[in-house]
């Protein structure tokens, strides 16, 4: 027969043409890994890079690195305490509405010194420029001085108890005057000169941000990491793959049945750090069917939240009492939830002449997660006598139909960068905050009144019965309802020691090290 | 004189399709809910600052003002700016070219060469067991999702048996290769049975056709008449099927592209039509609408050489 054997040969070669570019290709990875001394992590994450410019986003992805790159004048350390960082000492006036800050000497990745130029420009620019993205929190600030090289001094409009701790936060990074306004904002956001552990090699947009040790870095013999690949991956059995054939060091939101995989593991670790995440329902007030208070209450008791959370979480979650984040201060742990009732609530849905009303529950497709619990709530849900149905939308549309109002309940989740309740309060639960209860459009006039309170507020004793306070009257009024507090879904091949995320979604990277 | 007047015809038909294609996709990405800013500045920006920045990207324009500008621009040469990563669309195009390129024609020779292969063997040994064999393949593999192909190749053979890398691209040639062995087999298995089938029934009619029972009855060589009667002329049905093919495997590298964590063009795509990030889902599309002409204009092209009857 004809050329069936030439055929034959042709295949042969190809396979073993398959095989050897596959060892070549090996033992090109194994040779590199062994002749180079220096320390490199590769991190996937699903959250992309948009921005290298501290003010410029509030977006995951942008917070977990900027934390990365720049310095604030104070830092949480392992244990989230408030420790000095740029600023080595700082002292408030007695009225609390002075703040001055002595800046010890540290240096940019570029080698110029830091000075209290950089401090008041980098925080005029937070507080001042119209797209900075999170500067709320800022808006105290009267004024910033830089009253020498070294020594800056804030005023600020009225006593702000939360205004220490956010010299911390991510967006509040120092950044250097001289050469962003050399570069313009653009060109420095995409390749930045850095005052944190690491400054930035390369950023492929869409792809992975090569960072590397900032030799200038303030902390004596900090970081340990040479080199973080810090790649961005969409797909979450991706990620898993890429950490089990060790093609990634960290794994950023792996699925919750990876991290039950991994709990035997000796060479995965999921830590299940405690975050500030909280996952809630959010109910449209302005609803018809949601806007009456028994309706509220019916779906809050008809919701079995302990079985949900152990179902969809393995049970690595914890139901949440609170409409706070239990990582918070002034969180109130002994507040008790709405009990689940199915009997009563049934009974409050017929008091409401509810009984077979149709309620729609979108469903973002952000992933499996939410499919599955909101599943099981429209199960839950139809016990009670609703008639409930799932709408699913991505995330584009569904932060368009929220932030319109045009939805009736959804899951969701939110989380906050400072463990102050402040920003919380003024996102989730407050009316006359600019955005109307994280788009629940639930407006109650005395928490409005008790979150300007607990703002100027400074003794902390009275600060913890107005956010109690907040608490309950929220809880009580089904404000929205909260599901469960989640530890973090990151997991790491065992030999990377120290690192973990804070609750402000801050990764521990400088205190990170490779052994083994 | 006549291939050049079809090319430069084929060209010429490549402007209306274009604008009609970008205007199309200009106005479905943006009457599609979603904001781009909304999802890069983060949930918590306040709407003032949501505001600011599409006035910066001038997306708080009437729609077809903005589809003038586009136009303008892209006549300058200007392709836009990215809305997610602030820079322009070009550039992150161009980076992401060369890995959707190995994937694909990679992908493509390794569907034609074991089509081709196989389809020869199922066509000279018709109804044997190895026939029937290359059936079973061709029907399973058609009948199975190809991402979940790939997820399955990635956990057996990278994650289990560690054989290949599960994701990424390489640097060298080399390692290219290396790293796309999984990605271009799952393009294979999705792709080589529609071919496979094409390809087998064409053999067999050639095979029993009146100037190849003549040809044989004059004592030529099977080899010689395979080659010179039996294989050109099947072919030329598939070529056509083969262009729909190569363009498929292009749209492929959206499927494949986020489950192996290639940086190329698919993975833009789709996070960019996620993230509505409406320049580059418009240069995407343009540039993925100019290689389905050109590829549609190479078959023709093909077709030409192969078959002297069309002129």
């Amino acid at each position: 027969m004809l050329g069936l054997k030439g055929l034959k040969r042709v295949w042969l070669i190809a396979a073993v043409g398959l095989v050897a570019t596959g060892i070549l290709g090996r033992t090109a990875a194994v040779t590199e890994a062994a002749a180079g001394e220096e320390v490199r992590l590769r991190l996937v994450t699903p959250y992309p890079v948009s921005t290298l410019d501290p003010i410029k986003s509030v977006a995951a992805g942008d917070i977990e690195i900027l934390g990365q790159i720049y310095s604030r004048l104070l830092r949480r350390d392992v244990n989230f305490e408030l420790q000095p960082a740029l600023a080595e000492s700082w002292e408030a006036s007695d009225d609390g509405l002075t703040w001055t800050f002595r800046l010890r000497e540290a240096k940019f990745s570029d080698g110029s010194p830091i000075t209290a130029d950089d401090v008041v420009f980098s925080y005029l620019r937070l507080r001042d420029q119209e797209d900075s993205a999170y500067g709320g929190a800022f808006q105290v600030i009267k004024d910033v001085v830089a009253l020498d090289e070294r020594t800056a001094r804030f005023t600020l409009k009225h006593s702000a108890a939360p205004f220490l701790g956010s010299t911390e936060m991510f967006n509040a990074g120092i950044v250097p005057k001289k050469v962003v306004e050399a570069l313009g904002d653009e060109e420095f956001a995409r390749k930045p000169v850095t005052s944190g552990p690491f400054m930035v090699e390369e950023w492929r947009p869409s792809d992975r941000v090569i960072l590397l040790r900032n030799p200038h870095y303030w902390r004596e013999g900090r970081p340990n990491i040479d080199v973080i690949e810090w790649i961005e991956v969409p797909d979450e059995n991706t990620r898993v793959s890429m950490l089990q054939a060790g093609e990634a060091d960290v794994a950023r939101e792996i699925p919750w049945v990876a991290v039950d995989q991994f709990k035997d593991s000796e060479e995965i670790i999921a830590p299940l750090n405690q975050s500030s995440v909280i996952t809630t329902i959010l109910l449209n007030h302005k609803d018809s069917l949601i806007q009456d208070l028994r309706v509220r209450k019916a779906l809050a008791m008809a919701i079995d939240r302990e079985g949900i959370t152990k179902v969809v979480t393995f049970g690595y979650a914890t139901p949440a009492n609170s409409p706070l984040p239990s990582s918070l201060d002034y969180y109130y742990a002994e507040l008790d939830p709405i009990p689940y009732d199915p009997e009563k609530a049934k009974q409050l849905i017929e008091e409401a002449g509810a009984t077979g009303a149709k309620i729609e529950f979108m469903a973002g497709t952000g992933g499996s997660v939410w499919d599955q619990a909101t599943q099981l709530i429209q199960d839950q849900l139809r016990t009670i006598g609703l008639d409930p149905y799932i709408n699913p939308v991505d995330t584009a549309t569904w932060w368009d139909k929220v932030t319109t109002a045009d939805y009736q309940a959804t899951v969701s989740w939110w989380y906050n960068e400072t463990p102050d309740p402040d920003t919380a309060v003024r996102w989730a639960l407050c009316g006359a905050c600019g955005n109307s209860s994280f788009y629940t459009y639930y407006n109650n006039d005395e928490i409005n009144k008790l979150t300007e309170e607990g703002l100027r507020e400074t003794d902390p004793q009275k600060r913890e019965e107005l956010y109690f306070r907040i608490q309950e009257i929220a809880l009580e009024e089904v404000a929205n309802i909260p599901i469960w507090y989640k530890p973090y879904r990151n997991a790491m091949r065992s030999y990377v020691k120290g690192l973990f995320m804070n609750p402000a979604i801050q990764w521990t990277f400088e205190d990170a090290r490779v052994e083994g | 004189m006549k291939k050049l007047r079809l090319v430069a015809l084929r060209l010429l038909q490549l402007v209306p399709v274009l604008i009609g294609i970008s205007l199309i996709t200009f106005v479905l990405a943006q009457a599609t809910p979603g904001d781009p800013v909304r999802l890069i500045v983060g949930q918590r920006a306040t709407e003032e600052v949501i505001a600011a920045v599409r006035q910066q990207y001038g997306l708080d324009e009437p729609i077809f003002v903005q589809y003038l500008v586009y136009v303008e621009n892209l006549l300058q040469g200007d392709w836009g700016r990215s809305i997610a990563f602030r820079g322009p669309v070009l550039d992150f195009i161009l980076s992401r070219v060369t890995p959707t390129l190995y994937l694909v024609v990679g992908g493509l020779l390794l569907t034609i060469l074991p089509a081709l292969l196989l389809a020869v063997i199922a066509a000279y040994r018709q109804d044997s067991w190895i026939d029937q064999l290359i059936r079973i393949f061709y029907t399973v593999g058609l009948g199975l999702p190809s991402f979940w192909v790939a997820l399955v190749l990635v956990l057996i053979l990278a994650v289990h048996l560690d054989w290949f890398p599960a994701t990424g691209f390489g640097q060298t040639f080399g390692e290219r290769l290396y790293h796309l062995v999984l990605p271009w087999t799952a393009i294979s298995v999705a792709m080589t049975p529609i071919l496979l089938r094409n390809l087998r029934s064409g053999l067999l009619d050639r095979l029993h056709a009146d100037f190849v029972v003549s040809a044989r009855s004059k004592g030529l060589p099977e080899r010689y008449i395979f080659l010179r009667h039996v294989l050109p002329n099947s072919i030329l049905p598939s070529l056509h099927l083969l262009g729909v093919v190569a363009v498929w495997t292009l749209g492929f590298a959206i499927i494949i592209e986020p489950i192996f964590a290639i940086p190329g063009l698919g993975q833009l795509f789709l996070r960019s039509i996620l993230g509505r990030d409406y320049f580059v889902i418009q240069g995407l599309t343009l540039v993925f609408a100019m290689i389905t002409v050109l590829i549609t204009l190479a078959v023709d092209l093909l077709t030409l050489v192969v078959d002297p009857r069309v002129s």
